[in-house]
């Protein structure tokens, strides 16, 4: 009897697998090219002004529209406005909109849309926490945002085609990089205020390059390409974007032909890169990310005399953490500023790595010897920053003795402490770009008034030079400011530059004219994008 | 279902964290985060944020997630649970079918070869950790066979995978089990008599011990189902399934309040229920059980 019952066991379960057929690739209707791309995780929301992780910012590339974008070089391109001008000192844009823009609904995109949806993204009721990056130095932003009125005063429609954009004579400088944001897109209102609170599901006030066919909750979302759209037709019919928060699982969806592209994650990097089987499809480039160990003076005595900021920045050999920890695949941070924002002084000597120095410095300071353990939380969003914090952990206590206690959390918990300021005394944290531009490095992280300034940085010289950036009269001023800037903050070692990282992605063969950026997940234009089997 | 609801309540709140910050991302703004936590009424006092809750959730109104902006928990539910059901009733009773038939030849052929090497297999079963277990489906039927799909749901060779891994530890419970009970049951003397009598030996190993032995195995499958409700987190993100134990773990990543009171209810009364259904199942099996 059981020797009867197992054979019928054996013979169903082989004939189950058996009489599987495997899943068939993705494909559309015959004709259609279709590109199907990885997601990280579904998207809190698809309204691009309260856009504030990576895969909402990413659709936000896809589904909608701003008046310029930057390429992966940091050079400004026009997509809403075919033009602009700059008067008033560099206070005044004009913007000529691009009459062909259209939303999806069909309807033109007037300078009134431009208006009504940079007003909203002011507006606190919207709840974005991007608007004083993206609109600080506005004429109006601040009594928008203390809520005294609901229009920006600076943002002027001149006629339906023309809007105007006034900056205050202190307003905060690289204006149209900050236009280059995600946050700072163009919606159709009456889309917004005839739907419900979830009309960004329907993703029908967009005018961007793609349309959003579907979105099936921690599924996918797909998009069909936008035939109108104003700087012509995306190459590829349909985008299939899976959301597949697993690195392993993407990795074998990818091995599996069911997805045209994949990021690799670190720990994968060095097979991939020798494995023959990924020839031509392993491609890398910069991030517009920078790991930093923040040293946190208003929590941590000692952290308040400079000397003793510096001895810990100079203890640190950050050739040997890029080389070693990361073998390679990121680069010693030198400076704040990655690379690839335009302007940046590329080179910036920073703090060098010199152990004897360190040493003495902290002898001058008094500390020597009279350290107390340090507590250092790790950002647990990547491994990349326990990985760093380890070896820095080790170097601070071979070179100066300190006992650096590492703590690991749950992000929620991290976060909200980090926020706080007066949580951690040091912390290994990182930080990337939203819109390629110096302020968004140097304003957010390290101006007094920033409430992102999580090492309770104070410096008047340093604030006195961002806010001279900030109303300089040219780029070239501008730029020049903030390299001096740039240049006392990494001596005074508030925040010590660790390393700059870099994407890895694979690319399957059929899949032409992918090109990475430094920004978001290391894609935010795909119109150029052909599948070619 | 108070009580839980109280605990989960207060517990979500006092845990270190802040969905506001959270939803806010890198750059986080004191005046957006003030506009926000007044949008989810997060600025008044803990006791009336849960007077409101239970008054709504009373009206079946579970509100809205505080990370996912306008997405009802409502739909969050309906999207979700009934997959999670699906997977979880697909694999329990596989582990069911599996289990009881592995062990009632285990029983009936104890301490011989096949019953000693099926002991082996229950250890291993309950020692592999279930994401290496996915691991190793993936790569053989996915990757190397290429019969079955990698990840996501969808047709029905999708679910094949993502209900073995789930199945694997129930099915081992459910051996083991089955096994000490019958062997218990056989042990009887009216289980002598039965043979004595010259009964078949498969009517007296179905009719009699099976059915005797009963009770300890329907609880195990009880607690089987809840337990692989609740567990199939780590298989929803290997398979990229949009479970509800995805959404749960997720929304107690990001201090989703809303979402992490709806699903704690939500398993709470599933769990009362499965207990429910095997206690009333009692007297079907025993008949002496008279409620």
């Amino acid at each position: 009897m059981s020797g009867q019952l197992a054979r019928i066991m054996v013979v169903a379960v082989t004939g189950l697998v058996l009489a599987v057929s495997g899943l068939a690739a993705t494909a559309g209707p015959a004709g259609e090219s279709v590109l199907r791309i990885y997601m990280v995780g579904d998207a809190r929301t698809l309204d691009p002004a309260v856009a504030s992780d990576f895969p909402t910012a990413s659709n936000g590339y896809l589904l909608h529209l701003r008046l310029v974008i930057m390429d992966g070089a940091g050079k400004i391109h026009p997509q809403g406005a075919r033009s602009w001008n700059i008067t008033g000192g560099g206070l005044v844009y004009t913007f000529e909109l691009d009459l062909r823009a259209k939303f999806h609904n069909g309807k033109t995109v007037t300078a009134a849309d431009w208006k009504w949806s940079l007003d909203r993204l002011a507006q606190p009721a919207t709840g974005s926490g991007s608007a004083e990056a993206v609109l600080g130095g506005v004429v109006g932003f601040d009594a928008v945002r203390s809520g005294a009125t609901n229009s920006l005063a600076g943002v002027r429609v001149v006629n339906p085609t023309t809007l105007q954009i006034a900056l205050a004579p202190d307003g905060r400088g690289g204006f149209l990089n900050r236009l280059t944001s995600y946050n700072a897109s163009v919606l159709n209102r009456e889309e917004v205020e005839a739907a419900s609170r979830d009309w960004h599901e329907k993703g029908a006030a967009g005018a961007g390059p793609f349309k959003l066919a579907a979105w099936e909750r921690n599924v996918r979302f797909v998009y069909t390409a936008n035939k109108d759209f104003v700087l012509g037709s995306p190459k590829v019919d349909r985008i299939e974007m899976l959301i597949v928060p697993s690195a392993i699982t993407r990795f074998n969806l990818y091995e599996a032909g069911q997805l045209d592209i994949t990021d690799v994650p670190l720990a994968d990097y060095r097979r991939v890169a020798t494995d023959a089987r990924y020839t031509g499809q392993l491609r890398v480039f910069p991030r517009a990310q920078i790991l930093f160990v923040g040293l946190n003076q208003g929590v941590y005595e000692p952290f308040r005399d400079v000397r003793v900021r510096r001895a810990v920045a100079q203890a640190i050999d950050t050739e040997r953490i890029a080389r070693t920890v990361f073998f390679g695949f990121y680069t010693a941070a030198k400076g704040m500023v990655p690379p690839q924002v335009p302007g940046v002084d590329s080179g910036m000597r920073g703090l060098p790595y010199n152990p004897d120095a360190a040493k003495r410095l902290l002898t001058e300071s008094g500390w020597a010897g009279r350290l107390p353990p340090l507590d250092m939380a790790i950002n647990p969003a990547a491994p990349d920053y326990q990985m760093a914090a380890e070896a820095i952990a080790a170097m601070l206590k071979d070179t100066l003795g300190i006992e650096v206690r590492l703590q690991r959390q749950e992000f929620a918990a991290y976060r909200a402490a980090l926020n706080r300021r007066s949580v951690f005394p040091s912390f290994m944290q990182g930080w990337s770009a939203a819109y390629l531009d110096y302020g968004y490095y140097m304003d957010l992280l390290l101006h007094s008034r920033s409430g992102l300034n999580f090492a309770n940085y104070r410096s008047p010289e340093f604030d006195k030079l961002l806010d001279q950036a900030n109303t300089a009269r040219s780029e070239t001023e501008r730029e020049g400011l903030y390299r001096q800037a740039e240049q006392m903050a990494v001596g005074d070692a508030s925040l010590v530059p660790v390393v700059f990282t870099r994407w890895a992605v694979l690319v399957k063969p059929h899949v032409r004219g992918f090109e990475g950026s430094p920004l978001s997940l290391g894609w935010t234009d795909l119109t150029g994008v052909e599948i070619r089997r | 279902m108070l009580g839980a609801a109280l605990l989960i309540f207060v517990a979500g709140r006092i845990a270190p964290g802040d969905p506001v910050a959270i939803r806010l991302g890198d750059t986080y703004d004191e005046r957006a985060a003030r506009a926000i936590r007044k949008e989810l009424g997060l600025d008044r006092p803990i006791w009336t944020q849960f007077v409101r809750y239970v008054a709504a959730a009373a009206r079946l109104d579970f509100g809205e997630s505080f990370i996912y902006p306008g997405r009802r928990i409502d739909r969050i539910v309906r999207q979700t649970l009934p997959l999670s059901l699906r997977l979880t009733a697909l694999a329990v009773a596989s582990a069911a079918l599996v289990g009881l038939s592995l062990g009632v030849i285990s029983s009936v052929r104890a301490r011989s070869r096949l019953d000693r090497a099926l002991q082996v297999l229950v250890v291993v079963a309950l020692s592999v950790p279930n994401f290496v277990v996915a691991a190793l489906l993936v790569l053989v039927f996915a990757l190397w066979l290429r019969a079955l799909p990698v990840a996501g749901i969808g047709p029905w060779q999708s679910y094949v995978l993502p209900v073995a891994v789930l199945a694997v530890a129930p099915t081992a419970y459910i051996t083991r089990i089955t096994r000490t009970s019958m062997l218990r049951v056989m042990a009887e003397d009216y289980i002598r008599t039965a043979h004595g009598k010259g009964l078949a030996r498969p009517r007296i190993v179905f009719r009699h011990v099976l059915r005797n032995a009963a009770l300890p195995i329907v609880t195990t499958i009880g607690l089987a189902f809840g337990y692989t409700l609740t567990g199939s987190f780590i298989v929803e993100i290997i398979f990229n399934i949009p479970g509800m134990a995805r959404v749960g773990v997720e929304g107690i990543l990001q201090r989703d309040y809303t979402v992490i009171q709806a699903v704690v209810l939500v398993y709470t009364s599933l769990f009362i229920l499965a207990n429910l259904a095997v206690d009333l199942s009692y007297a079907f099996f025993n008949p002496r059980i008279r409620y």
